[in-house]
């Protein structure tokens, strides 16, 4: 056996295609030789550079039918790998062709799970082709300084259970979102003499999904169909691509997105830095939305977001888009609607600014418990916030509804400033007064809101506001001058007086505070007191009968969970002074009636009989509402060594005087009971 | 560990380290049961049949703040994850908002962090088998 010949060309730099010409010149030497002496060649062809691809000490050995093409680094794009061996089982050397088949590939001593075939032809052409166990493929083809790479159902992990090891940064993104997905497609890139490098890209990726560890990022059944062309310049290259999501959907935590949005975007890439200088998304729900961006290439990194919404229909951005993110707790009880216009711009990954316009906006919240819940609109207007700047924004409100309450139109105006808001004096119409916020500043802490403001309410007719709150109508009028208020994450106190004009008295409620107020625990508690009403006037406005007279009232410690009483200490006792006391037949036996079945009430039956309105010297009554049951006694000094109570001590003539016997008394019963009372369709158990 | 005797432990600690010669006994009631509460405890017993299969197949987990914490949420359809996203951050809200009434009721809104502590620690010992619970930083299967 002769020795092989050896060619060297070690340190020289050339281009793509020097490579065929190399080895095309040993052929060359070999079939020179005579074929029968010659069945052992080595190669060594020394080093290949391109901007794209560069190969170290690279060399062929064939014997017998086999072949093995070494290379120490190869270095593709900004990715190397090291000590590369292709080793034909079916080499075969003509003039004209160099050919690789069914070969093993293998990198740093590992051979990868795939076979290869390599052709390389005198025209400066050449093939490698890999075929994966699954039956996936993937083909290079280098012809005149031009690659072209062509998927053909070419299986994402399995192509990772090749280049696995191979480079960190692939390896953590495998690990962290665990993609799989086949490829179809193709992805040119060529240089031609002068002309500058030019890729192109058309592939589909289908049966594709990933999932962080944590699951709060992933995706399924995803198709996206992806092409662009990217052009090089001195610094990088000028890019623009078309990228459309066909199929499947996604969780970004919080948000759940399904297929549909297509973006088309042109950029650069320069120094590591993905900038995308013009996109256009299209979205359902937006007229029309450009965005900008500057993305770090390695980390992934957002240096810069810019988002340009034009024609946004809130009513399809709101419950997939808005409410998930400001209140995921109550996105089901959020609505939304009308146009939003909007910029959005993020610096370095952190919210800088938002400037939104609207016009036409609704926004609704139902109540947590059901209810009429709270609404506004239409809403129009500029809302803006800057990082590190104070902004103003201004909101015309067309109107809105509070439970049964209806609000006028109003404006807002508030400036904010990092995470603090300070709202302009407002005054919002209800029914015929208004609520008028003096002034509020509110700053958001990680435990909530909190702030102080100051608010009173113009005059609002009783008789507006009880039908609309669908109850007896009254006189009168409700007014507030609540100087002080304070929101804590979880209360709002209202310091100041709640002062109701009606029956000719008054109803003062202080010490007023909501507690919880968005949750299913909302509740309000505050201090009542009544002064010298009218017994004609509230017994006619609850059609309990008729007396003539004035009580006081104290309410203590009253709360209100769901606008029902929950917690009181009640006492109505007449008003001091001199005044007629009379007490009709009828509101006798509802007194009687509201003690219940069994006879909690003794009056004198023969009387009752005669006598339309009886003569009384003082009327009083307390409840001390607990867990569902009130305790109650009668006018003080009332007790009777019977056990019963008195509730009306007769006086003048005729008299009679009405006992309670029952002192504690089931609040929900007792309520019915005086529904029913007013329904006139009582006929009091009398003894 | 109930709350009184964590407040009690507190408090003559405090007043030890205060100079104080005498303890201090507060007493505080968990099973307090305003309206509030109940209410808050009602509507946590309507979203619990819910909340039950996330727990057990490990998606949510009782986190050593009080609250419940996506642990895993690749164990939910894709399509219902942020509906349990919801569903969690609706039970948080209403265990604040429960943390703040217990202490409210005990007339001591100050102790609502102590409140949170102690219930972390009693949804923990409850936890049923296979439930995921938060001690030490990391997740525990029960």
């Amino acid at each position: 056996m002769s020795s092989p010949p050896e060619l060297s060309r070690r340190g020289t730099v050339c281009r793509g295609r020097q490579l065929i010409l190399f080895l095309l010149s040993a052929a060359v030497l070999w079939s020179l030789a005579p074929a029968a002496a010659v069945d052992r060649l080595a190669l060594r062809l020394g080093d290949l550079a391109s901007p794209m691809l560069a190969l170290q000490r690279l060399s062929l050995e064939y014997e017998s039918g086999a072949a093995v093409l070494r290379v120490d680094r190869l270095r593709l794009g900004q990715r190397q790998w090291r000590d590369l061996a292709l080793r034909c089982s079916h080499a075969t050397l003509t003039f004209d062709a160099v050919h690789c088949g069914a070969a093993r590939l293998s990198v740093a001593g590992r051979v990868l799970p795939l076979v290869a075939e390599l052709e390389l032809a005198g025209d400066g052409r050449g093939e490698l082709g890999l075929t994966f166990a699954d039956g996936g493929r993937l083909g290079l083809t280098f012809e005149g300084g031009a690659l072209r790479a062509r998927a053909d159902r070419l299986a994402l992990d399995k192509l990772h259970a090749v280049l696995a090891g191979l480079d960190a940064d692939i390896d953590t993104l495998f690990e962290r979102f665990r993609p799989v997905a086949t490829l179809d497609g193709e992805l040119r890139w060529g240089a031609d003499g002068n002309s500058p490098a030019r890729v192109s890209i058309d592939v589909r990726l289908f049966d594709a999904g990933f999932g962080s560890a944590d699951g709060l990022q992933a995706g399924e059944s995803l198709e996206l169909a992806i092409s662009g062309t990217a052009r090089a310049l001195d610094d990088g290259w000028a890019w623009q691509g078309e990228v459309e999501w066909r199929h499947g959907a996604a969780y970004l935590h919080p948000l759940y997105l399904e297929a549909g949005p297509s973006v088309r975007a042109q950029g650069r890439l320069q120094g590591g830095v993905v900038v995308v200088e013009r996109s256009e998304v299209a979205l359902e729900g937006v007229g029309r939305l450009d965005a900008s961006a500057r993305v770090e290439l390695d980390t992934a990194a957002v240096l810069e977001l810019e988002l340009e919404l034009t024609n946004a229909d809130l009513g399809v951005l709101g419950p997939r888009w808005i409410a998930p993110l400001i209140a995921p707790a109550s996105a089901d009880r959020m609505y939304f609607g009308g146009q939003l216009d909007g910029l959005l711009r993020l610096q370095d990954g952190v919210l800088a600014q938002i400037d939104a316009r609207l016009e036409g906006a609704g926004f609704g919240f139902v109540g947590a418990a059901g209810g009429g819940g709270f609404a506004l609109g239409p809403v129009g207007g500029t809302l803006a916030w800057h990082a590190g700047a104070s902004t103003s924004s201004r909101l015309r409100i067309g109107g809105g509804q509070w439970e049964r309450i209806a609000l006028g139109s109003f404006e807002l105006e508030a400036s904010l400033d990092g995470r603090s808001l300070s709202l302009a004096p407002a005054r919002l119409p209800v029914l015929d007064g208004a609520l008028v916020i003096e002034h509020l500043t509110l700053a958001h802490t990680d435990a909530g809101w909190q702030g102080v403001g100051g608010v009173v309410i113009e005059p609002v007719s009783m008789p507006l506001l009880t039908e609309a709150l669908e109850m007896p109508r009254m006189g009168g009028v409700l007014a507030a001058s609540l100087p002080d208020v304070r929101v804590s994450p979880g209360e709002i106190t209202l310091n100041g007086a709640l002062v109701v004009s009606v029956f000719d008295g008054y109803l003062q409620a202080t010490g007023l505070r909501l507690v919880e107020p968005f949750g299913v625990a909302s509740h309000l508690s505050a201090d009542i007191e009544g002064r010298r009403l009218d017994l004609s006037q509230l017994t006619d406005t609850f059609s309990f009968g008729s007396v003539t007279g004035f009580v006081d009232l104290s309410l203590a410690g009253l709360e209100l969970l769901r606008w029902r009483p929950v917690a009181f200490d009640a006492r109505i006792s007449s008003s001091p002074g001199r005044y007629p006391r009379r007490i009709s037949q009828r509101a006798v036996q509802n007194i009687s009636a509201l003690g219940g079945g069994g006879a909690m009430a003794a009056v004198q039956r023969s009387l009752l009989g005669i006598f339309d309105t009886f003569g009384y010297r003082e009327l009083g009554l307390t409840c001390r509402l607990r867990a569902g049951v009130c305790m109650m006694d009668g006018v003080e000094g009332g007790a009777r060594a019977d056990g019963g109570f008195v509730i009306v001590r007769g006086g003048g003539v005729p008299a009679l005087d009405v006992i309670g016997y029952n002192r504690r008394v089931n609040w929900n019963e007792l309520v019915e009971r005086l529904q029913r009372v007013m329904a006139d369709n009582v006929s009091p158990e009398l003894r | 560990m109930n709350l009184s005797m964590v407040l009690t432990r507190w408090c003559v600690l405090l007043c030890l380290a205060l100079g104080g010669m005498s303890a201090v006994h507060a007493q505080g009631n968990l099973e307090i049961d305003t309206p509030a509460v109940s209410a808050l405890r009602q509507s946590m017993q309507q979203r619990h049949a819910q909340l039950a299969p996330l727990y057990a197949a490990g998606a949510i987990g009782l986190a050593a703040d009080g609250s419940v914490a996506l642990r895993d949420a690749s164990a939910i359809p894709l399509a219902q994850r942020a509906q349990a996203n919801s569903l969690l951050a609706a039970e948080n809200a209403d265990r604040a908002a429960l943390y703040r009434e217990i202490a409210r009721a005990n007339g001591r809104p100050e102790w609502e962090a102590d409140v949170r502590r102690t219930f972390a620690q009693r949804w923990i010992d409850r936890a049923q088998p296979g439930w995921y619970v938060q001690q030490g930083g990391n997740w525990v299967r029960k």
